[in-house]
């Protein structure tokens, strides 16, 4: 078992080698991704996690499939326990976006260092403990206490580390490939209750329109100075917050008015279509499902 | 004389601050007319158009469409057969794809979904915007958002068509393009009502100019006859439209013959003074 957590210290060491390496590509790559698609904004990373679902090459597989598969992964992640499960949902996962989908590893890495950070913060403090006197396999004098670890302990952090980032990239790679609409329709399909259905589509398209209206007025108060001094900022920030609240009233009553010219009767039903199902898709699924059972089986 | 297709009859309607912003309206209209709506801001346009599709009930007064009144019954009758475009395109898109928006009226309207299907596709390709069917309105230009906000309209395949400001927003191609869909309208036989403050646009475009101000109707008739009645023109802060203005004033220097063929466009402007 200690090769395992030489293994994962290798991949982790790759990834950060990854990240360090491109660090100074990345003004770089940034610009050309921006011109390269126009129509993108520039808000943040949750506009860009939308936007790289809406540029997916394994967009125009079927919604229902891809969540199907995603969950069912992180479930049997979360089950299984195992480290090798782990390691092989990692790499598949990643096989999925990067190749499949084509999106950049750079992008990938980036946006799974924010999850990473999380992790590795959480589980630092499950490794090691506080003790008088000197104990375990690894321990550091710090004048009043010894802080400690055992090799059973990293052992555990380390799978542990494993499981869940396993199980994020099993998310991710749904977030990454399908919109947020698309997942909508699938948990209609699954039969979640109307009102959440419905509130979570009018929640997605409001944020966009309320993050338009913020970076407009944030702006409008820029250029007159609403930001100058530390205290003049929480100002403005506080009249934009008490504005936008007025505006989101606003503009829902107006969104009403909209729906009801349009014959809406209290049922918000949209247009929605399946996309085909390939037959290889399936296949290749159950494959990659069963392997994870087997190789659950041979390394228990 | 062509078919009365709706009849707008004493119609009172008040703000919930008090504030009246229609104060009897009686306006008839006919199948296939193009009309322009003008008046400040304020007038009462937005709320007239409202009313007139049912969204907002009148304190007093009935709407006839088609011989019948409309009553709570029947209102959906009357949305489905009047489409509003409304001004702001980002007040009116909700669904988060461009299929799922134009295909809201239609769901509404409880058709099928292969019927649905069919009528998002032909107002995508009326608008010309078929290849941004799958893509979110937040990654739409504001002209692409208009085109949206209209095929709306077109795939509820409604008689009467209101547009509420449609220019007010567009750059001149985008706004070139809207005439183009007008014209195609046109020639349907779709009726259509225009709010607009471009007096050029309504003088060259409309059949009959509706002129709002305070609440009232207080001037309906030709393009020609409203622009020039001064009296109407100061009273709703209007100018009267460029072309026109020219014309007059060459007439009066006597540089050009007072025949009244008063041109509506550039082009009859060139016929004109080429003679």
């Amino acid at each position: 078992m200690g090769k395992i957590i030489i293994l994962s210290a290798i991949f982790f060491m790759v990834v950060f080698f990854f990240k360090w390496k491109h660090k100074d590509e990345h003004t770089h790559e940034g610009k050309i991704h921006n011109r390269h698609h126009k129509i993108g904004h520039k808000h943040g990373e949750g506009y860009s996690i939308d936007f790289y679902a809406y540029t997916s090459k394994i967009r125009h597989w079927n919604a229902t499939f891809k969540v199907s598969l995603s969950v069912l992964t992180l479930i049997l992640c979360i089950i299984f326990d195992n480290p090798y499960v782990s390691a092989v949902v990692i790499i598949a996962m990643a096989y999925l976006i990067i190749v499949k989908g084509d999106l950049s590893v750079h992008m990938y890495l980036s946006i799974l260092a924010i999850p990473i950070v999380f992790i590795l913060v959480g589980t630092f403090t499950i490794a090691i403990d506080f003790s008088k006197q000197p104990m375990g396999e690894y321990n550091l004098y710090l004048g009043f206490c010894y802080v400690f670890t055992s090799k059973v302990k990293l052992k555990a952090v380390s799978f542990l580390i494993l499981k869940v980032f396993a199980a994020i990239s099993a998310l991710q790679m749904m977030t990454l490939s399908t919109p947020s609409t698309e997942i909508i329709y699938v948990l209609r399909k699954a039969h979640i209750p109307k009102l959440i259905i419905e509130l979570m589509s009018l929640i997605y398209r409001y944020i966009f329109i309320l993050m338009d209206i913020y970076t407009k007025m944030k702006n409008s108060a820029e250029s007159r100075l609403g930001y100058c001094d530390f205290k003049t900022s929480w100002y403005t920030f506080g009249s934009i917050a008490s504005n936008m609240l007025v505006i989101s009233l606003n503009k829902a009553n107006s969104y009403y008015d909209a729906m009801e010219a349009r014959c809406y009767d209290g049922n918000l039903i949209f247009l929605e279509e399946d996309k085909k199902v390939e037959i290889i898709q399936i296949v290749a699924a159950a494959v990659f499902i069963i392997f994870l059972i087997f190789l659950w089986g041979f390394t228990r | 004389m062509e078919k009365l297709i709706l009849k707008v009859e004493d119609l009172y309607y008040k703000y919930g601050n008090g504030k009246s912003a229609l104060d009897g309206v009686n306006v008839d209209i006919y199948e296939g007319e193009k009309i322009a709506v003008l008046g400040s801001n304020g007038s009462g346009k937005s709320t007239f158009f409202l009313n007139v599709d049912g969204v907002l009930k009148p304190e007093q007064g009935k709407i006839i469409y088609r011989g019948t009144v409309i009553n709570k019954k029947n209102l959906n009758e009357l949305r489905k057969n009047i489409g509003i475009v409304f001004q702001d395109a980002d007040n009116q898109i909700i669904a988060s794809t461009v299929k799922a928006e134009v295909g809201f009226g239609p769901m509404n309207l409880k058709l099928p979904k292969e019927e649905v299907l069919k009528r998002v596709e032909e107002a995508l390709a009326y608008m010309n915007i078929s290849d941004l069917k799958d893509r979110p309105p937040h990654y739409l230009s504001g002209g692409e958002k208009k085109r949206v906000s209209i095929a709306d309209i077109i795939a509820m395949k409604s008689e009467v068509i209101i547009f509420d400001e449609p220019t007010a927003a567009l750059d001149p191609l985008n706004a070139l393009m809207l005439e183009d869909v007008l014209l195609k309208l046109e020639s349907e036989g779709k009726t259509m009502l225009i709010s607009t403050h471009d007096v050029d646009f309504a003088y060259r475009w409309a059949e009959r100019v509706i002129v709002f101000s305070h609440g009232k109707i207080i001037a309906d008739g030709t393009p020609l006859e409203i622009f020039q009645n001064k009296e109407v023109l100061k009273q709703a802060n209007l100018k009267p439209p460029t072309l026109l203005e020219i014309y007059e004033s060459l007439v009066e220097k006597y540089l050009l013959e007072d025949n009244k063929a008063y041109p509506k466009s550039i082009q009859e402007f060139k016929k004109i003074i080429e003679k």
